[in-house]
């Protein structure tokens, strides 16, 4: 049913140590951390594309990762379908993989290149016993590449990775993740790696698996472009934090937190008679590793005033659906 | 005044399954402060384009015809010594794409900026220094930076003293290959801030190389379309947009996304761009053309002016459609 939240993150933390000298380690000094994730909140609805969005560093790929247990949490809670996943155990976390799965940014790396595509497709279903017979598996593996339009299936079965363009391998990832007929499906900059010709393709065999099998996406990506085309709701997240959540259109539209402002302005537009995309804030996203004091974003923001430097702002809804983290915001 | 002008340029690659036909009889003309957008996906021959006008292609690579004039010379045919003193870096300048690997990482900046000045120019080491610290500033940058190693820069202070370097000695051309590509949104709105401002203080004659349509409607004054090794539309970049002519130009341009419109489905172009070792007969695109006739896997298109500086290769201009 739509509205129901398929997936619920409270609170989600991941925080790597940075690794350190002998000296300092000797001297027992503090571990410091980078803090990649450090506090977010959000809800996925079931069967909407949920956009999480952000300049790199800012804890979008950490954030998609961590939902999926391919890291693990620092703190948090991630409810999948209504459950704790972060307290199940291996074998229980191995049973819920097959509804939430992950499809990569670059198909270049992500399939193996030993494996023809017929064993990196059919490999999920012999890892989750879901075929009784080779011929089975066969029909399965052929209904999936027939899925992703890599047709007829037979051309493409005993090619290896290297045989196949950037767009036919990240079809073939697409048809690995879809074989399992998952409900959840965490893409990382699936076309980012892609040409812009054949950019739309891939989205469009994502989409259309997305409406027979009712899939819930999030669709992280650095291109609001795009975003905006494929998304229903999206988050903007900066050095770990959400900053802003709301409907794409009212992003786009209707952007209140300084950050996603001046993010929106800066997204070139293919057309010369409209303005030109400006650069309204100066500088570059600061480490992770020692954030800024209170609102992360103060030191380059405009409307700062003293208690930005201060307190941290919550994320708390301005409107229907409209949640924003900034004190001069609402 | 054309400044740099390029007759049926070839370019091929050669390797063990025969010959890359990267760029295969590209005609082109510049003007005097002309903002070049070059335009294409990527293996379509844009870099080895902007390699072979620096003459800086990989030991493989060679110019098999045609002519690149700059200010009416011929540099194909120039004395690498010659060419090496007073072409490349004094009258055309290249910024690489990638600037985050492009700075050597054992020398300061300023000492690298100044390096490619007293190369190329009869001054002391002190007033190189001064005039990277010039140009430091004039890319935005503070000039006290010039004593950073690049490890101590951000990406895009990185992309900008690239900039900084490749005016270093006044040329008369710059190559700016995907200068913002590896940018974040932000900074790549600052880095083309400057090119532009660049562009207006200086007046410098720039081809800006890269596959965002997007970019080059920001800060071109004209957009080439290159496609397998040719150019396939060439107009000022408001006709570009308005009123492309080649299909290939118009499909790119529709599966180009934008934040301004409302949300709409995107459309691909079917297919794949071809393999430049066995490029298609006729028209390159024709496999993957809407509009494909028999003429066009038969004969290549010529590539026509059709309107004022508004050139295209596409049968459908000539033989109806």
């Amino acid at each position: 049913m739509k509205g129901e939240a398929e997936l619920k993150v409270v609170n989600l933390r991941k925080w790597f140590p940075v690794r350190r000298g002998i000296v300092s380690t000797l001297l027992s000094r503090k571990t410091e951390y980078v803090k990649a994730v450090d506090g977010v909140s959000f809800e996925v609805r079931k069967g909407e594309v949920f956009g999480l969005a952000g300049e790199s560093g800012c804890g979008k790929t950490t954030t998609g990762k961590t939902v999926l247990r391919l890291l693990e949490p620092t703190g948090g809670e991630i409810y999948f379908e209504g459950r704790d996943i972060t307290a199940l155990n291996k074998a229980e976390m191995k049973q819920m993989r097959r509804k939430m799965q992950i499809i990569y940014q670059d198909p270049y790396q992500s399939l193996n290149p030993r494996m023809t595509v017929f064993d990196i497709i059919s490999e999920p279903i012999n890892v989750h016993r879901l075929s009784d017979s080779p011929a089975e598996t066969e029909e399965i593996v052929h209904k999936s590449l027939e899925d992703v339009e890599l047709i007829p299936a037979e051309d493409f079965v005993f090619r290896f990775p290297h045989e196949l363009s950037g767009g036919q391998r990240q079809r073939v990832a697409v048809a690995r993740t879809i074989i399992l007929q998952p409900s959840f499906i965490v893409a990382d900059e699936p076309i980012s790696m892609l040409d812009v010709s054949i950019r739309a393709g891939i989205l469009k065999v994502m989409l259309q698996t997305k409406e027979a099998q009712d899939i819930t996406y999030i669709f992280i990506t650095h291109d609001l472009a795009y975003a905006r085309h494929i998304c229903h709701r999206g988050a903007i997240m900066y050095l770990g934090k959400i900053v802003e959540l709301a409907s794409m259109d009212n992003l786009v539209n209707n952007p209140l937190h300084p950050y996603t402002i001046a993010l929106m302005m800066a997204v070139p537009v293919p057309d010369p008679t409209l303005g030109k995309a400006r650069a309204v804030i100066s500088g570059e996203v600061p480490t992770p590793i020692n954030p800024p004091s209170g609102c992360r974003f103060h030191p380059r923001c405009s409307k700062a005033t003293d208690i930005c430097s201060r307190q941290e702002p919550e994320l708390v809804e301005v409107s229907g659906g409209h949640f924003v983290a900034c004190h001069h915001a609402h | 005044m054309t400044i740099l002008e390029v007759q049926d340029l070839k370019t091929y690659y050669s390797t063990l399954k025969g010959d890359v036909k990267a760029v295969d009889g590209v005609r082109l003309q510049m003007e005097k402060g002309e903002s070049l957008g070059l335009v294409g996906e990527s293996g379509c021959g844009k870099t080895t384009l902007a390699l072979a006008i620096m003459r800086l292609l990989p030991w493989n690579g060679r110019i098999v015809g045609g002519k690149i004039l700059l200010n009416d010379v011929d540099i194909v045919g120039l004395d690498e010594a010659i060419f090496d003193k007073d072409y490349r870096w004094k009258r055309m300048a290249y910024v690489f794409q990638g600037a985050m690997n492009a700075l050597n990482p054992v020398f300061k900046v300023g000492d690298q900026i100044a390096e490619a000045i007293t190369i190329h120019e009869d001054v002391a080491k002190r007033e190189a220094l001064d005039r990277a610290r010039e140009l430091f500033s004039l890319v935005g940058i503070d000039p006290g930076r010039i004593t950073s190693y690049p490890h101590e820069l951000s990406g895009g202070m990185k992309q900008r003293a690239m900039i900084a370097m490749a005016l270093a000695c006044n040329p008369d051309f710059i190559i700016a290959d995907e200068p913002t590509t590896a940018l974040d949104v932000i900074v790549q709105a600052q880095t083309l801030e400057v090119i532009n401002e660049l562009q207006k203080k200086l007046g410098i004659t720039m081809m800006l190389i890269t596959h965002d349509l997007s970019v080059v409607a920001q800060t071109c004054t004209t957009c080439a379309i290159m496609y397998a090794g040719n150019l396939v539309e060439y107009a000022d970049i408001d006709t570009t947009f308005s009123d492309p002519v080649h299909p290939y130009t118009q499909a790119l341009i529709s599966a180009f996304p934008s934040i301004k419109e409302d949300r709409r489905e995107l459309i691909s172009i079917s297919g794949v761009p071809p393999n430049l070792l066995n490029p298609p007969t006729g028209c390159r695109f024709n496999p993957r053309c809407p509009h494909r006739m028999d003429i066009c896997t038969k004969e290549k298109p010529e590539y026509l002016e059709i309107g004022d500086r508004h050139f295209a290769a596409c049968h459908l201009l000539t033989n109806g459609g």
